[in-house]
């Protein structure tokens, strides 16, 4: 059988792609015109898109089945990723895990992550929010077109008196089903404050439905009955369904609860495995090389403070976007001197955090220059302290060495006159070096930062919403290009 | 590395040396581990390797000191924080936790002070550190590692604003404490922050317990949140 480029990678051969229709907002959203089933049909049957439109297009010629089988596979095929098997993790998940949140956290630890992510919720919100009301009348017209197109087949009067009320009744059902989309576009959307508004859109959508289809059953069944009878046959039906939907509450509750139930043992699983490929990827792997390695103790270490900087990495710290975080930048240089200068470690504490600025650069600059005057001239242990306010970003280096004389170096000597201190100086910061016998030395480094302006310099040239600092919610949000 | 401020020996006077300990670690590697290193100021009276098995140890043994790993099995799932909250009853004997961890994560530290240890030590600190640690606990004194001295100014605040206006407010940090708690972070021991700020050893002792119980007894946002993440409160 032929087979679309899509399913026939590096997957077993016999492997047919689970159905799905591509979702809104996620992947395979561009392949989509009206729900995605042409889409998702054509990537689980390995047919191009087209032929797959044009079988719909020509079905629907006959007595609209064409439609039919479209709706009927709109409503019951779930959106998803139809290129991608399911059994497969999404690429973003694939390898690190997220940090464990809990909801506090979510509310405010990953103050960070909810900014970047809130500047994708505008940029999505517009367009989608579109669709979704075009979707509606596309759905709407091609309904009422088909139902018309059966009326003139049967040869019956299109102005009479049952077309009307059959149009409102579809339409109906049009508004209603539309939920379907809405409701899986969320997955993607993420939840958050949009997804009040959209419940609330989406009420709003099913009692309209409801409302226009009741009065289309009504306009068709009671056409000539007189409203007394109409009104008692209307509150005897609205009873009915009333008490249904009571003797179907307890189901209802448990599907709900086996959907959670499910939803939550996936993501377990889905972390066990993260974590277990990781592991595998990396610590096993060191584990294997040290054993190798054993001879040699400065390699070990060496690969065993590796390992354990990235372990720790991957367990405690979020991850930060490169470019957005002086801390992760400075735990970088860090790392980077650890691994060039074998047997030191360093103790690095950091409080508080911005976005880079130039200023700041110089200062880590500085900061790696200090620290390598510690390893070469003093003595461990080296601790480093970065604390930035918001007026000002302050570097410590101290090593517990035996100290030096600043006059005493001669003045042809560029390390710590030039390279720590002009750099710092140049940039209206201040640098002093601390030095006393049996004591150590100290590096101390100050820069001021005027956190709004650079940020927004930042903003400008990168054009990303990056104003703020982590912590603080950005108070606007430009617009995204990407 | 971690470097604890070493102990001032204004306060060792009052410890009776050799110091017993409980040790609390779920792994025996590591108890074996730290066993070996501590050095003659220190003895090793009982282990113990998860949460009910540590609470048992601590009630039989009463040492000054319990060496206490963060993350630990059994129990309600507590970990650490959940060994010193069922031994609070001999928080007021004279046994005090010093926690002992792997872990960096914020979230971990103040759950374990918040639930009444008297410091927070990361495993990979030097042998003869961890030592001095456990004299300092045993003094009655709060060790800081420069790491926890950075979760207090993450948590605290470590800007001018910050600084307390009332000697008696718990949710933010004096002058003087933050000024002890930066130099600390910056990897000064007890001493060389006393020498800087040209105050006495014992001033600043002071200075860390009262920002200790500030770090316990604060319902400063950051710190509750830190709590609610452990299951704490």
């Amino acid at each position: 059988m032929f087979r679309g480029p899509a399913a026939c990678d590096d997957r077993g051969v016999n492997q047919r792609l689970t159905l799905r229709r591509p979702g809104k907002a996620g992947p395979g959203y561009s392949g989509r015109w009206l729900a995605g089933v042409a889409a998702g049909l054509a990537a689980h049957t390995g047919l191009p898109v087209w032929v797959v439109r044009a079988v719909f297009v020509v079905l629907s010629v006959f007595a609209g089945a064409g439609v039919v089988a479209y709706v009927f596979w709109w409503v019951t095929v779930p959106a998803g990723v139809p290129t991608r098997p399911e059994d497969e993790l999404p690429t973003e998940r694939r390898r690190l895990a997220p940090r464990l949140t809990t909801d506090a956290d979510a509310d405010a630890g990953a103050q960070e992550r909810h900014a970047a992510s809130l500047a994708d919720r505008v940029r999505l919100s517009g367009p989608v929010s579109r669709l979704a009301v075009r979707d509606i009348w596309v759905g709407v017209v091609l309904l009422s077109s088909a139902a018309l197109l059966v009326a003139y087949r049967a040869g019956w009067d299109p102005v009479a008196s049952w077309v009307l009320p059959a149009l409102i009744g579809l339409g109906g059902v049009a508004l209603a089903w539309s939920q379907i989309d809405a409701t899986e576009r969320d997955k993607w959307v993420g939840g958050g404050s949009g997804s009040l508004l959209r419940s609330r859109t989406a009420l709003l959508r099913l009692a309209g439905g409801v409302v226009l289809t009741m009065l289309g059953v009504l306009m068709l069944v009671g056409q000539d009955t007189p409203v007394s009878v109409l009104a008692q046959a209307t509150v005897a039906s609205v009873a009915m369904v009333a008490g249904l939907v009571l003797v179907s509450v307890p189901w209802w509750i448990r599907l709900v609860r086996q959907l959670g139930d499910e939803r939550a043992a996936r993501a377990r699983e889905a972390e066990r495995a993260d974590i277990a490929a990781h592991l595998h990827d990396s610590v096993l792997q060191t584990l294997a090389l040290i054993r190798s390695q054993a001879h040699d103790p400065e390699a070990v270490s060496r690969m065993a403070r590796a390992q354990e900087r990235e372990l720790r990495g991957w367990l405690y710290d979020d991850r930060r976007e490169p470019g957005t975080s002086v801390a992760a930048e400075l735990k970088d240089l860090v790392a980077e001197i650890e691994d060039a200068v074998a047997p030191l470690t360093v103790e690095t504490v950091v409080v508080g955090d911005c976005p880079p600025t130039e200023e700041t650069s110089a200062l880590l600059q500085a900061t790696r220059e200090a620290l390598l005057n510690a390893f070469k001239h003093g003595a461990p242990p080296v601790s480093v302290y970065l604390e930035v306010t918001d007026e000002v970003a302050e570097v410590f280096v101290r090593d517990r060495g035996d100290g030096f004389d600043l006059d005493e170096i001669a003045q042809d000597r560029f390390g710590v006159r030039e390279s720590i201190l002009g750099r710092v100086r140049r940039r209206e910061g201040s640098a002093e070096v601390v030095s006393r016998p049996g004591w150590g030395t100290e590096v101390r480094l100050r820069m001021p930062v005027d956190r709004q302006g650079n940020g927004d310099k930042k903003t400008e040239k990168n054009g990303r919403s990056r104003a703020a600092t982590p912590g603080t919610v950005p108070a606007t949000v430009e617009g995204a290009t990407r | 590395m971690t470097t604890p401020a070493t102990p001032s020996g204004s306060t060792q006077s009052s410890v009776s040396i050799p110091v017993p300990v409980v040790l609390v670690d779920d792994h025996h590697l590591f108890r074996t581990g730290v066993r070996a290193s501590l050095d003659d100021r220190v003895t090793v009276v009982g282990e113990a390797f998860d949460v009910d098995s540590a609470v048992a140890a601590v009630h039989e043994h009463r040492p000054p000191v319990v060496l206490l790993d963060v993350h630990l099995p059994g129990g309600n799932g507590g970990g650490g924080a959940e060994v010193v909250q069922r031994c609070a009853d001999l928080l007021t004997e004279g046994v005090r936790f010093l926690a002992l961890s792997v872990s960096d994560a914020a979230e971990d530290v103040v759950s374990v002070i918040r639930a009444g240890a008297r410091g927070y030590v990361t495993k990979n600190i030097a042998p003869s550190d961890l030592s001095s640690a456990v004299v300092q606990v045993a003094g009655g004194d709060a060790v800081f590692s420069p790491r926890l001295a950075g979760f207090v100014l993450d948590a605290f605040g470590a800007s001018a604003n910050d600084i307390a206006v009332a000697d008696d407010e718990l949710d933010r940090l004096s002058k003087r404490e933050q000024e002890v708690m930066r130099l600390i972070a910056r990897g000064y021991s007890y001493r060389e922050v006393a020498g800087e700020l040209f105050i006495s050893i014992k001033t600043v002792e002071t200075h860390v317990s009262a920002v200790l119980r500030k770090l316990q007894l604060s319902s400063r946002y950051e710190l509750t949140r830190w709590a609610v993440a452990r299951r704490l409160l």
